[in-house]
């Protein structure tokens, strides 16, 4: 359901003021310093901004005030056609349209100057096409002043406008100047409205509220209107009408018979038959108000029959009178009752024609029981609670509320209640307080609670030595039998015995204070993928990898120490070892030695920490030559060779370069040393 | 009779306090002002007293009972339930049971005789539910919600249930509980029925925000001030309908 609240529109600034707002948010919201000797770009960039920056400025808050105003074909017709009386429907849109239309101008505008920026060969050119753009957004603004204003009044006055829901239960007063609209209205709510011995006091619709059967009903008191043409209708009787056209309400047709107000019963009644159209298919009641001066009965046969002829199907004549009070509220609820039937005949007929009848019905089911079995199952009301009852409830408690002892003593968090004071049926009323330990001698006294708890244990235990005595808890061999082999048993005791190891081991791992590793890089640590089920060397193998290479070349480098090994190598060892039996064979040893010796030694190459990230050798020098390339490009673009990262970057990576400021001084050399 | 309260500006009463024919139990707050409205009105007839449960204030979703029984989920402490038992009447019996599901509340829904509990609820805790409430216990949804405590409120008069039940779920669950039962709601709209009202034999407490229709709506079906509850279908109708969103 839409709820209307114009209340919330934000103030439309004049058009002065809307220019002073963007220049000087524009002003603020960027950079103020330039120089003629900056790179023609970067001044260039420094007008663009500002004046897109201003035409962003300009549409934002174009577009704000366009979104919050109502459009009028969006909102209900009641509040559309009240708009279009108070406001004039072509003014208001004529407005919103010539905004609309600057938003457009003002976006063309800002992206010409951009367009002519780009070309803006110095300074002093920028800021001239900058000024120009600019000032053209201003004079558009300017020329808006007169709507700006309207706009502003419109929001003031829509502000002021009573919340009236149009699909609400309703009823509405209307009626001559005069005849006791307002009076009614103050009677049955307690809207105030001013009552006045003249005609037109109501000058806009009021809207006042009351209660009839858990319902809200919603009251308007609408202005007097006089019997002439529509077109002669001034505004204030316009809203009447436009109320009385789009409200789905009760109408209450106010006439005076005793002619007080100035007007005579002809003219009433003509004026009823005018607007009569107006009240079809709305439950419509004829008040005859101010009976406290002149019933039917006294009046003329000729004014009675000119009442008769208000009469039609659906009207009900109703005698009251707003100064006693006779006949106000059996006016109030014959109104209310007929709009309530109305209401809820229109909307299951509504129901019945979509088909969902019972949905609307649904909600109004209550379920009897049907007797399931002969039980009785009264309620429980205390005897004090009846004897109250019938007393009437109007009696009250007559102790003193726990909130009045704690306003006393301090207000609520000063005063604590002592929850001890409501217990009952403690043997001695000092009871109460005594302070009970919750632990004592290591034990929890809640355990304790029972009074017999150690006659019942000693029980227990005695019932479970007789068990054990009559033999209930040996081992049963044959209690055992599940259908298994002494080698099926076996293999079942050392499958849980693995699965109780597992289980402890990742627990210990768990239990670790150490960064947690996803599974796969670990198995990628241990060399095997077996947690993706298969081994690195198969899966190296398949992609076509030497074996050595990747995860496993990696695994025992680490596992390597580097440098010299503390004992000698194995081969060594092994010759060592053999030395003995080869002894004779004397020329072979020196010969190998000899080897050793002109070998030259192998260099040690750095270990490539990268490396592992490439395919194979060309791999890695393609991506050398990328990187050089990139750094090379980059040193280049950025000023001379010296990887500025623009032209306002002035780092100066070493102020006091020591070849500079050591060493003894020559003559007259102090820049060069 | 029905009266509107908050608890600390919150409109879930039937959180924070747990009513039945026999006691009243309400969760500790930052004043006396809630303990007073439940005080005022039920104190000359049956104790109403603080109390906490497992350090929560919000008793009325733990706890669940009626004039015959209590029953505390298992994370009451000790010195918690010593106070509850030490403060009702040893008609009450206290008892703390070993249910997963430990917001018994929001499970079980009871009145002296009857109870609707969560669909998974042990049959232990069902055995239990029945002995100490001395209650018929039914398993059961409403509107395909299992949480039927939060869902329903009931008392020996009428109940309650979720807005969007159907009619025939009324009439099973109205000749299970053999009491009269209306679809509704509390709190302007709430469906969460037994969060927003607590209720007994002869007084009703709800949120603040809930709206006359719906307090006499309350009253009827629950036999407040000897309202019955064929007033909704009668007079009461027009207004129900014309209140109703479509």
């Amino acid at each position: 359901m839409v709820v209307y609240n114009f209340k919330k529109i934000a103030p439309v600034p004049t058009s002065k003021d809307f220019v002073d707002v963007v220049l000087s948010k524009t002003q603020r919201q960027t950079p103020t310093v330039v120089h003629k000797q900056y790179a023609i770009g970067r001044i260039r960039a420094f007008y663009m901004r500002k004046v897109k920056y201003a035409q962003q400025c300009y549409e934002e808050k174009i577009a704000r005030i366009l979104d919050e105003f109502p459009r009028l074909n969006d909102i209900h017709p009641f509040y559309a056609d009240l708009m279009n009386v108070l406001y004039d429907r072509d003014h208001y849109k004529l407005a919103l349209g010539q905004l609309n239309m600057a938003r457009g101008l003002i976006d063309k505008i800002g992206k010409d100057y951009l367009r002519l920026l780009k070309f803006g060969d110095s300074l002093y050119r920028c800021k001239q096409l900058k000024r120009a753009a600019l000032g053209r957004m201003c004079t558009l603004m300017k020329k808006l002043k007169s709507s700006l204003e309207y706009l502003e009044q419109v929001r003031q006055h829509l502000a002021r406008l009573p919340s009236i829901d149009p699909n609400t239960r309703t009823l509405l007063i209307c009626g001559f100047p005069n005849v006791g609209k307002s009076s009614f209205m103050n009677k049955v709510t307690r809207a105030d409205v001013e009552v006045q011995p003249y005609a037109f006091t109501t000058k806009s619709l009021f809207v006042g509220h009351m209660d009839y059967k858990y319902l809200r009903w919603q009251v308007i008191d609408t202005p007097g209107i006089l019997d002439h043409s529509l077109e002669e209708r001034n505004t204030i009787e316009m809203q009447s009408v436009t109320a009385l056209v789009h409200l789905k309400a009760c109408i209450l047709y106010f006439v005076d018979l005793s002619e007080q107000c100035g007007y005579s019963i002809k003219q009433q009644v003509s004026l009823f038959q005018n607007i009569k159209p107006l009240f079809e298919g709305k439950p419509l009641m004829v008040v005859l108000n101010k009976s406290d001066m002149k019933t039917v009965d006294q009046c003329s046969p000729e004014e009675q029959e000119l009442v008769k002829t208000m009469q039609g199907a659906n009207v009900q004549f109703i005698t009251c009178s707003t100064l006693t009070e006779e006949g106000v509220t059996g006016l109030k609820t014959v109104a209310c009752d007929a709009l309530l039937t109305h209401r809820v005949n229109t909307k299951i007929s509504r129901a019945e024609k979509a088909g969902k009848e019972s949905s609307v019905l649904d909600g109004i089911h209550v379920a009897m029981p049907e007797n399931r079995d002969t039980s009785e199952r009264p309620p429980i009301i205390p005897s004090s609670v009846m004897a109250r009852m019938q007393q009437g409830e109007t009696t009250k408690t007559q102790r003193k509320l726990q909130k009045e002892i704690q306003e006393e003593c301090g207000g609520a968090g000063v005063y604590s209640m002592d929850y001890r004071e409501q217990y009952l049926g403690l043997k001695k009323e000092d009871w109460k307080f005594d302070i009970i330990p919750e632990i004592m001698d290591g034990k929890n006294i809640a355990d304790f609670v029972d009074p017999d708890i150690e006659r019942m244990l000693e029980e227990l235990e005695r019932e479970e030595e007789e068990r054990e005595a009559r033999g209930e808890y040996d081992e049963d061999p044959d209690a055992l039998d599940d259908g298994l082999t002494e080698v099926e048993r076996e293999q079942l005791d050392a499958a849980r015995r693995k699965k109780a190891t597992l289980r402890h081991e990742s627990m210990m791992a768990r239990s670790r204070n150490h960064p947690t590793m996803p599974r796969t890089v670990a198995a990628n640590r241990r060399g095997d993928l077996s947690a993706r089920g298969r081994s690195m060397d198969e899966h190296l193998e398949e992609l076509g990898y030497d074996e050595d290479i990747g995860a496993r070349k990696r695994a025992r480098s680490m596992s390597e120490a580097r440098g010299r090994s503390r004992t000698r190598k194995e081969r060594m060892d092994v010759e060592e070892g053999e030395e003995g039996e080869a002894m004779d064979v004397d020329g072979e040893r020196a010969a190998k030695k000899m080897r050793m010796a002109s070998r030259s030694r192998s260099q040690s190459v750095p270990r490539d920490v990268a490396g592992h990230a490439y395919k194979d050798k060309t791999q890695q020098e393609k991506a050398k030559k990328i990187t050089k390339k990139v750094v090379k490009s980059a040193m280049k673009v950025k000023g001379k060779g010296t990887a500025r990262k623009g032209e306002a970057d002035r780092h100066v990576p070493n102020f006091k370069p020591k070849h500079l400021l050591t060493g003894k001084r020559g003559i007259g050399k102090t820049d060069r040393r | 009779m029905a009266t509107r309260v908050q608890f600390e500006n919150n409109n879930e009463v039937g959180v924070f306090a747990r009513l039945t024919n026999s006691y009243c139990l309400v969760g500790i707050g930052g004043s006396e002002n809630f303990y007073s409205v439940f005080e005022s009105e039920l104190a000359d007839h049956v104790p109403v007293i603080h109390a906490s449960i497992a350090g929560c204030r919000i008793i009325g979703r733990l706890c669940v009972g009626n004039s015959k029984g209590l029953l505390l989920p298992n994370t009451t402490t000790d010195q918690e339930m010593l106070h509850i038992r030490n403060s009702l009447p040893d008609s009450v019996v206290v008892q703390r049971i070993e249910e997963r599901l430990s917001a018994l509340g929001n499970c079980i829904c009871t009145n002296d005789y009857v109870a609707l509990t969560h669909t998974d609820l042990d049959r232990e805790t069902e055995e239990i539910v029945a002995d100490v409430l001395g209650v018929e216990v039914f398993r059961q949804t409403i509107a395909g919600n299992v949480l039927v405590g939060s869902y329903c409120c009931l008392t020996n008069q009428g109940g309650m249930v979720h807005p969007r039940t159907s009619v025939e779920d009324q009439d099973e669950l109205s000749s299970l509980l053999q009491v009269p039962i209306v679809a509704g709601t509390v709190n302007r709209g709430s469906d969460v029925i037994a969060a927003g009202l607590c209720v007994n034999d002869w007084s009703a407490f709800c949120g603040l925000d809930t709206t006359s229709t719906e307090i006499s709506v309350i009253e009827s079906i629950f036999k407040l001030r000897n309202a019955q509850p064929s007033r909704i279908v009668t007079e009461m109708r027009s207004s129900l309908i014309d209140a109703m969103q479509s």
